[in-house]
């Protein structure tokens, strides 16, 4: 009975032993964990999506490898309804290996513009939920998150159509300048057409024109559209309908009165 | 036998040699602590209380550890000794939190799911805890049969 109960107490004694030195090596390695951030970027994909790529720097200098490295990103607006997600995961970063991981989020402006049409033309705040996750030694998963929001910046902001300028252009027509204003406040440039139809009191179309849109972040725009209408189609008050088309997004129409 | 152990001057000895072999285990085990705590140090500064709640563990292990010394040579040696283990495993459970620790630093949440090292360490305790308990029966075994063959005697 005794060589059986030494066993066991010898076994028990080695795996205890092999235990206690494992976790205070994998949780010394987190020490020499280094951790680091590059440039941020943002480039247009071909589908016309805003990506946002930041480089994650990885030096493992611990004693184990590194497993299921991922990132995630949520960005969601100020009810919680989730707009994008982005994701990325390395399976293994082995010891005394350097690594740089691309954290990918791709925006489509028009899911953006699904949960609310304010995001044109109103500064608001987004919600960014960024969650690391990681296994020491690739057995224990160790997870840490974060909550942040950042300002949006409308890129239509305080968007004005004022009351059309009436001029004679011939015998039949008058050329119509419509004054357009707004300030983009977002951080992309606005670059696209905005087109413009008139309609008269008698809900009829009487003409309709378009203008070539640049307006560079952070900076007001101003311009005017013109139009060509016929006299006799012109009535005090009607309503114009605007579209405006960008690589990024589109909307319209949207429906301003006159008069 | 029970001469030898009745003999004051012998059971001053073996009190002595207990006290002497209790206080070595114990400056043996904390200087042990000490050596690891050196390692655990840098990581203790990201998780409050996890100095206090080690030094704990360390003291009522060293405690049980030094009772079961003194004890040694009766039955309530292997007592302390399962104890002991059921301390472990208590106290691991309760301060590992079921294994998922967590913690928060200003707007950032830190979890680590310990539930493997928890499980691993509470197959090693429970062996160890079946050990005392085979070791109890054992000596209450021997400890019968010496009886019987003193009678036989």
């Amino acid at each position: 009975m005794n060589i059986p109960i030494r066993m066991i107490g010898i076994a028990t004694t080695i795996f205890w032993v092999f235990l206690i030195i494992f976790s205070i090596t994998a949780a010394y390695s987190v020490k020499d964990l280094q951790f680091g951030f590059g440039e941020p970027q943002m480039i247009m994909t071909p589908q016309n999506e805003l990506l946002f790529t930041l480089p994650i720097n990885i030096y493992n200098r611990g004693y184990y490898n590194i497993g299921r490295f991922n990132v995630t990103t949520e960005i969601s607006d100020a009810n919680g309804n989730q707009i994008i997600r982005g994701s990325s995961f390395t399976p293994v970063i082995r010891k005394d290996e350097k690594v740089t991981i691309l954290h990918n989020v791709t925006l489509d402006f028009n899911d953006l513009l699904q949960f609310s049409q304010t995001y044109l033309f109103t500064d608001s705040e987004l919600n960014i939920a960024e969650t690391i996750g990681l296994s020491l030694a690739e057995v224990i998963p160790v997870q840490a998150s974060g909550n942040f929001s950042i300002p949006w910046g409308a890129p239509l902001y305080n968007f004005r159509m004022d009351e059309p300028q009436y001029a004679a252009h011939n015998f039949t027509h008058l050329r119509v300048s419509v004054p357009i204003s707004f300030e983009n406040h977002a951080f992309f440039d606005v670059v696209g057409t905005i087109q413009v139809s008139m309609y008269n009191s008698s809900n009829q179309r009487v003409c309709s024109g378009q203008t070539s849109l640049n307006a560079p972040q952070h900076s007001p725009y101003s311009s005017y559209v013109e139009l060509y209408i016929m006299m006799t189609s012109v009535t005090p008050s009607g309503r114009f309908e605007v579209n405006i088309q960008t690589p990024l997004f589109s909307y319209g129409p949207w429906v301003i009165p006159y008069g | 036998m029970a001469d030898n152990q009745s003999n004051p001057k012998t059971r001053i000895k073996n009190i002595t040699f207990k006290a002497l072999k209790a206080t070595i285990k114990g400056v043996l085990a904390y200087a042990i602590y000490f050596i690891l705590w050196t390692f655990i140090a840098p990581v203790a500064q990201f998780l409050p209380g996890l100095q206090q709640m080690i030094e704990t563990f360390v003291a009522v292990y060293i405690t049980l550890m030094i009772i079961g010394e003194f004890t040694a040579g009766t039955v309530y040696q292997y007592f302390f000794s399962a104890a002991k283990t059921l301390f472990v495993i208590g106290y691991l459970i309760l301060s590992l939190n079921g294994g998922m620790i967590g913690a928060t630093f200003e707007s950032i949440s830190l979890l680590i799911d310990l539930r493997l090292f928890l499980v691993v360490a509470m197959i090693l305790s429970l062996l160890g805890l079946a050990k005392s308990v085979i070791q109890a029966v054992n000596f209450m075994n021997e400890r019968a049969d010496s009886y019987a063959m003193l009678e036989r005697a």
